[in-house]
């Protein structure tokens, strides 16, 4: 008998997506406000849910899923991003007709993201994959009278079944020189596939399909345009969550099952990640519009992360691990701000354009000095600065990264890191140095909440790290066996 | 028994004229094509190995594939159905609003 307790969060939020979905068929368009509040609190039932369970080790279902710290911290990682998004968007999504999709496919990405965490077998991995990806697609072209919207979509859509489709090919040839989908199995196996040539070509495959997800240089061309085209709460949630599944994939296939092969993909993920970051913080400097400044940042920060694939110590898998959950707090966070100006600026003038400029970021700490404070919090934290998460997170990665004697990659990234200084300052002084152009505004209290949730995750992580440390721990502990 | 080499040398074609459509056509539909068309060519490879490894996860496998290839492909004639009733085309290349 399954302890199928284990899965409950997954099956809550299965279940509440199906409930809200049907529920938007009785209820009318103005009452459709209380499907956000029933999306949050199976979100938290979830949560609860999750962390009570969160030192337990098992496999179930003929052991195709696996429960263990790695799965239970990524899963908080993203059920934190959705349940973030969700009280946000009850606010963005006030009035639209069509409220019930938005929450409905928001809570099967995220079931999606969960199950390719606890995926200990190919297929539940791909299956997961898809369901995320799939929801994503349509949540990027939500708003559709909207050209941008729909181009984000497109773009999203033909780079992401790319990508999927290289990743099944190159699964496909893991299966067929291992004779197994299990991830252990492969494990076991993998002999076969590294003295074989296919081998290689397999892991390339695998490192492309993953870095799309992850958005990694030279894979990166869909996520500007999406983050900026999409609507910005669902840029919130690519940024922060469907990243971060690309990296759990990557984690249980490569680390885990592909070991053996650890030398090809370690050379690969150190040219990915020395060229990812340095393009990506090269490119931010001269953007003018925030959500796609905040996608080359984001772009960076992936390069940040796969150095843990480069330097592959206990430290810094769990620098790499700990950045994933600072990295989801700090980029919601950051994404939320951009959506709440958004929404001021076209409350000042309906048919405003370019809603995402800096411009509209002047004098912001006079017209909403919380949303301000948070947003300095934020890019503070994305640049490295203590006592925030983002310090902590690179902290524990670059020290990591020298102690093990990759010092070049170590420099290149503390490099990168004062380069990137100059964008994320540049935010502070229009909002703190340059005159406001309208008066004080209050913010609508969704977003508020969403805001001030992710400004305590990124200052508790900062000021407080031990027990998130102990407990990346324990979730790279999984990784180095 | 057709030699398994056949059958990859088979799929690679299929994945490299997909890859190319991919990269050279303009046109939505024909995008989502080359994409069935790699798609596919993962399946020949899993039910070849699958086959020939006496092991049916690889089939088992395919029939997920093909039920999330139709999935992928419902979602993608959605997206661009929304962009042909915006503008009345579905050339990729004329949807530059978003770049640098």
């Amino acid at each position: 008998m399954e302890n199928y307790m284990l899965l409950a969060p997954e099956i809550i939020l299965a279940l509440v997506g199906l409930t809200i979905l049907l529920a938007g068929l009785l209820i009318g368009t103005n009452n459709k406000n209380i499907l956000g509040y029933i999306a949050s609190a199976g979100l938290i039932a979830a949560l609860c849910l999750t962390i009570s369970n969160i030192s337990v080790n098992e496999t179930m279902f003929y052991g195709t899923i696996t429960i263990d710290a790695l799965s239970q911290f990524f899963k908080i990682v993203f059920i934190s991003v959705s349940l973030l998004v969700t009280i946000a968007s009850i606010k963005y999504t006030e009035g639209n007709k069509n409220t019930d999709e938005f929450f409905t496919l928001l809570l099967f990405s995220t079931v999606g993201m969960m199950v390719v965490a606890s995926a200990n077998d190919l297929i539940t991995l791909f299956v997961g994959f898809e369901l995320a990806s799939l929801s994503t697609y349509a949540l990027a072209g939500f708003e559709k009278n909207n050209p941008k919207s729909i181009e984000a979509a497109m773009k999203y859509f033909i780079i992401g079944s790319l990508s999927s489709a290289l990743m099944l090919f190159g699964i496909s040839f893991v299966y067929g020189m291992t004779g197994t989908t299990s991830i252990p199995g492969i494990a076991e196996n993998a002999g076969a596939l590294a003295a074989s040539p296919i081998g290689l070509i397999a892991v390339v495959m695998l490192i492309a399909g993953f870095g799309f997800k992850m958005a990694l240089v030279p894979f990166h061309m869909w996520a500007p345009d999406t983050y900026q085209g999409a609507p910005t709460v669902v840029s919130a949630l690519l940024a922060a969550g469907s990243k971060k599944m690309g990296f759990v994939a990557a984690f249980r296939v490569l680390v885990v099952a592909l070991a053996v092969l650890s030398p090809t993909w370690q050379t690969a993920f150190a040219a990915l990640a020395i060229i990812t970051m340095t393009l990506g913080n090269v490119v931010a400097v001269s953007q003018t519009s925030i959500k796609r400044m905040l996608a080359y940042s984001s772009v960076a920060q992936a390069g940040y992360i796969s150095m843990a694939f480069v330097v592959m110590t206990p430290m810094a898998l769990t620098g790499g691990i700990l950045y994933t959950l600072s990295h989801a707090f700090m980029k919601t966070g950051a994404f939320l701000v951009v959506a709440v100006v958004g929404y001021m600026v076209l409350s000042d003038n309906k048919n405003a354009k370019d809603i995402d400029h800096i411009d509209n970021f002047k004098g912001l700490a006079k017209r909403m000095p919380l949303t301000a404070f948070s947003m300095m919090v934020f890019v503070f934290a994305l640049a490295g600065i203590p006592p925030t998460a983002g310090y902590m997170s690179k902290f524990i990665l670059f020290s990591s990264t020298i102690e093990s004697g990759l010092v070049w990659l170590a420099v290149i990234a503390i490099l990168n890191s004062a380069l990137s200084l100059y964008y994320y300052a540049r935010i502070v002084k229009y909002m703190y140095f340059l005159p406001a152009s309208g008066g004080k505004v209050s913010e609508p209290v969704p977003y508020a909440i969403a805001i001030i949730l992710a400004l305590a995750g990124v200052l508790v992580i900062g000021i407080w790290p031990e027990p998130f440390v102990y407990w990346a721990m324990e979730a790279a502990k999984v990784l180095m066996i | 028994m057709i030699p398994l080499t056949y059958y990859l040398i088979l799929s690679s074609i299929v994945f490299s004229i997909g890859l190319y459509g991919i990269m050279s056509q303009r046109n939505g539909v024909r995008l989502l094509m080359s994409v069935e068309l790699m798609l596919n060519s993962a399946n020949i490879n899993l039910v070849a190995f699958s086959s020939y490894n006496d092991d049916m996860s690889g089939q088992v496998f395919t029939l997920f594939s093909i039920a999330l290839a139709a999935a992928e492909a419902v979602i993608g004639f959605a997206i661009l159905l929304s962009i042909f009733r915006m503008r009345d085309m579905i050339n990729i290349d004329d949807i530059n609003i978003l770049r640098w």
